[in-house]
C-alpha cells in the first residue's frame, strides 16, 4: 500500500487450480524467491499462513465498533426515557430494560458492520471513484495468479522467475507494468 | 500407515463407567428413599430430567445428521459415526420415556397436574376448567400413543439412515452411491417429521409439567438446548477418542466448525430464551408471566445463573477465532456448557413438579409444608444422578462404536472431510 511515484514492472504467472497455487507458493517460500502479491478470486484457505501474513486486526475493530454500538443504543435509550422525555409504555417502568435488548442488539450489528466496511475500505485504499491497477482481470474471475517484482531483478532473477513458473506449472506467463 | 479403524472399548474406560452409573444409581435410588411430599417426587422429577436431557441429545445428532446429508454437507463424515452411536441412544431413550409412561397410568408419580382425575371432575370441590379444556391433548393416552410413537418414529428414521451409512461401506464398486440416495430420501422426510414431532414430543414431556402454562417458543428454545448440549458431547467425545490415538484425520478444522455451532447455537438459544421472555414479559398476561414469575421470585440463582452460564460464558469464550481451535478451551466450554443446559432443564421442570407436587399434598394434608430440597437447587443426588446417567449414556455410545469402523470410508463426501479447510 506504499504511494511511490514510480512503476514496477511485473511478471506474473497465472494458475487454473488452487490447489496448483498453494503448492507453487510453498515453493516460492521454500526456494526464497521474493513474492510481490498472490492474487486469487476468492479466499484460499491455508494461503495466509505460507506467505506468512500476520493475523488481520480487522476482527478487533469490529468488537470496538460493536461495543460502540452497544453503549450508544442502550445509553441513549437509558438517557432519553429516564432523562429527557421520560414515558410510561404499556405500563412498564420508565427503564424498561428488557424492551431495550432488540435495538442495543440492532445497533451492535450495524455499528460493527459499517464500522468493519469502511476500515477495509480504507485500509486497502478502495472507495468510491479510486481505482487500482489490474494485472488480469481474470484474476477476478476464474484465475489464481503469483506476481514478482521485476523492476530491479537481474537476468539472473527473470530466468529464476520463469523457470518457477515452468516447473509449478502455471498455465501462462505475462509481464505488465503498473504504477505502484 | 496404521490408521485405528476400529474402536476397542477398553476394560479400564469400562471400569470407571460402571463406577459412575453405581453412583448414579445410589442418588437415584437415596433420592426415591428422599420423600417429604410422599410422592417421591424428587425421584421422579431427576429421572424425568435426566431421561429427556439425553433423549433429545439422541434425537439432535440423528435430526443433524439428517440435515447434513441433505444439505449436501461432507465435513463431519469422517465422524459421522459418533453421531450415528449418540442417535441409537434413542433405542434407551423410548426404555426411559416408557417408564414415567408406565408411571403416568400407575398414578406412580405426580410430575403431571393433567393426571389428576379430581381436577378434571366437574362436581370436585378441586376442579380445575384449564386441565379439562386441555384434557382432548393431556390425557395418559395421548401421552403413551405420541410419546412413545414419536420415539419410535425417531429410532425408526435413525435405524434406517444407520443401515444405508453401513451399507456404503461394504459396497463393492465405488462409483454405486445408491445406498447414500437412499440416506436422501430418508434424511429429507425425517426433517418435516423430526420439526414437529419433537415440539409435540416437548409439549407432552416437558411443557405440561407446567400444565396451566404454555408458549408457542417453547420448543424451540429446548430443542436449541438439546442441540447445543450435543455439541458438547460431541467435542468431548472425539476429544477422547483422538487422545487414545483414534480418529487421527478429525484435526482443528473439523473441531473450529463444532466450535462455531457451539457458539452459534448458544447465541440461537439464547436469542429464543429471550423472545420467549420478552414477549411475555411485554404482554403481561397473567397466566404467562405466572411461569417466570414463579422463577424469579423463587429460583433466582437459577434464573440468572441460567443466561450467565449458557449465554455470556460461551459468548466471550467462543468470539475469538483461536479459542474454536484450541482444545483447552474447547473442553472447558463444552463441559460448562454442557452442565448449563443441563441447569436449564433443572429450571424448566423442577418449579412445575413442585407445584404439582405441592396441590397434591395441600389437598391430601390441609395446607402442610412441602419440603423441597433437590427441587429448588441441585443438590449433590442431583448432580450423582447427572453424573450417573452421562456414564450411562458414555457407556452405551461407546459400545456401540465398537459395531462399525469408526471411518464411513463408503461415504461419497469422506474426502471432503479430510480435506475440511475452515
Amino acid at each position: 500500500m506504499g504511494h511511490h511515484h514510480t512503476s514496477n514492472h511485473i511478471i506474473y504467472g497465472l494458475y487454473t487450480d488452487e490447489t496448483d497455487l498453494l503448492k507453487a507458493v510453498q515453493k516460492a517460500k521454500d526456494d526464497h524467491l521474493d513474492i510481490f502479491n498472490v492474487y486469487t478470486p476468492f479466499p484460499v484457505h491455508g494461503l495466509d499462513p505460507i506467505l506468512g501474513l500476520a493475523e488481520s486486526r480487522l476482527h478487533i475493530t469490529g468488537f470496538v465498533y460493536g461495543l460502540l454500538g452497544t453503549l450508544t443504543a442502550f445509553l441513549g435509550m437509558s438517557w432519553i426515557f429516564t432523562r429527557d422525555w421520560p414515558v410510561i409504555f404499556g405500563g412498564k417502568p420508565y427503564w424498561p430494560v428488557p424492551s431495550f435488548i432488540p435495538i442495543t442488539f440492532e445497533l451492535t450489528v450495524l455499528f460493527a458492520a459499517i464500522g468493519m466496511v469502511v476500515t477495509f475500505y480504507t485500509v486497502s485504499g478502495m472507495g468510491p471513484g479510486i481505482t487500482n491497477p489490474i494485472l488480469d482481470p481474470r484474476i477476478t474471475d476464474d484465475k489464481f495468479c503469483i506476481a514478482f517484482n521485476e523492476t530491479t531483478a537481474t537476468d539472473g532473477d527473470i530466468n529464476k522467475f520463469k523457470s518457477f513458473f515452468q516447473e509449478t506449472g502455471a498455465s501462462e506467463v505475462n509481464s505488465k507494468e503498473i504504477d505502484a | 500407515m496404521d490408521i485405528k479403524m476400529n474402536y476397542t472399548f477398553d476394560g479400564r474406560l469400562k471400569t470407571v463407567l460402571l463406577v459412575l452409573m453405581g453412583l448414579g444409581a445410589i442418588c437415584l435410588a437415596a433420592s426415591f428413599f428422599h420423600n417429604p411430599d410422599g410422592y417421591h417426587s424428587r425421584f421422579w422429577s431427576n429421572f424425568l430430567h435426566n431421561s429427556l436431557f439425553f433423549t433429545g441429545i439422541a434425537l439432535m445428532s440423528t435430526f443433524f445428521l439428517a440435515v447434513c446429508i441433505t444439505a449436501y454437507a461432507g465435513w463431519h463424515v469422517v465422524f459421522k459415526r459418533v453421531w450415528e452411536a449418540f442417535g441409537q441412544f434413542l433405542l434407551i431413550g423410548l426404555i426411559l420415556m416408557g417408564i414415567i409412561t408406565v408411571g403416568v397410568w400407575l398414578h406412580a408419580h405426580h410430575l403431571y397436574h393433567w393426571t389428576d382425575a379430581a381436577s378434571l371432575d366437574p362436581s370436585s370441590d378441586i376442579f380445575d376448567p384449564i386441565l379439562k379444556h386441555k384434557s382432548a391433548l393431556l390425557n395418559p393416552m395421548m401421552y403413551t400413543i405420541l410419546g412413545v410413537g414419536m420415539c419410535a418414529v425417531w429410532l425408526l428414521f435413525h435405524s434406517r439412515l444407520r443401515k444405508f451409512s453401513l451399507a456404503e461401506d461394504k459396497k463393492s464398486d465405488p462409483s454405486d452411491f445408491s445406498a447414500f440416495r437412499k440416506s436422501k430420501v430418508w434424511a429429507a422426510v425425517f426433517l418435516p417429521i423430526a420439526g414437529f414431532t419433537s415440539a409435540g414430543a416437548i409439549w407432552l414431556w416437558l411443557m405440561s409439567v407446567d400444565a396451566h402454562w404454555y408458549s408457542t417458543l417453547f420448543a424451540w428454545y429446548t430443542g436449541a438446548s438439546w442441540f447445543v448440549s450435543m455439541i458438547c458431547v460431541t467435542i468431548l467425545v472425539l476429544l477422547y477418542l483422538k487422545s487414545r490415538g483414534y480418529y487421527e484425520f478429525v484435526n482443528m478444522e473439523h473441531f473450529h466448525d463444532l466450535g462455531k455451532f457451539l457458539f452459534a447455537f448458544s447465541i440461537f438459544w439464547t436469542y429464543l430464551w429471550f423472545s420467549q421472555f420478552m414477549l411475555i414479559w411485554y404482554g403481561n398476561v397473567g397466566e404467562e408471566t405466572i411461569y417466570f414469575r414463579e422463577r424469579y421470585d423463587n429460583y433466582p440463582v437459577l434464573f440468572y445463573g441460567n443466561l450467565l452460564i449458557n449465554f455470556v460464558f460461551p459468548f466471550f469464550v467462543l468470539m475469538r477465532n483461536d479459542t474454536k481451535r484450541k482444545t483447552g478451551t474447547l473442553i472447558l466450554v463444552s463441559l460448562v456448557v454442557l452442565f448449563g443446559h443441563w441447569w436449564d432443564f433443572f429450571l424448566m421442570i423442577k418449579p412445575g413438579v413442585v407445584h404439582t407436587a405441592h396441590e397434591a399434598y395441600a389437598h391430601a394434608h390441609e395446607g402442610a409444608h412441602v419440603a423441597i430440597k433437590g427441587m429448588s437447587f441441585p443438590g449433590l443426588l442431583e448432580i450423582g444422578i447427572f453424573i450417573g446417567f452421562l456414564a450411562g449414556f458414555l457407556f452405551f455410545i461407546f459400545s456401540r462404536l465398537t459395531k462399525a469402523p469408526l471411518i464411513a470410508k463408503g461415504d461419497p463426501y469422506i474426502q471432503e472431510s479430510l480435506h475440511h479447510h475452515t
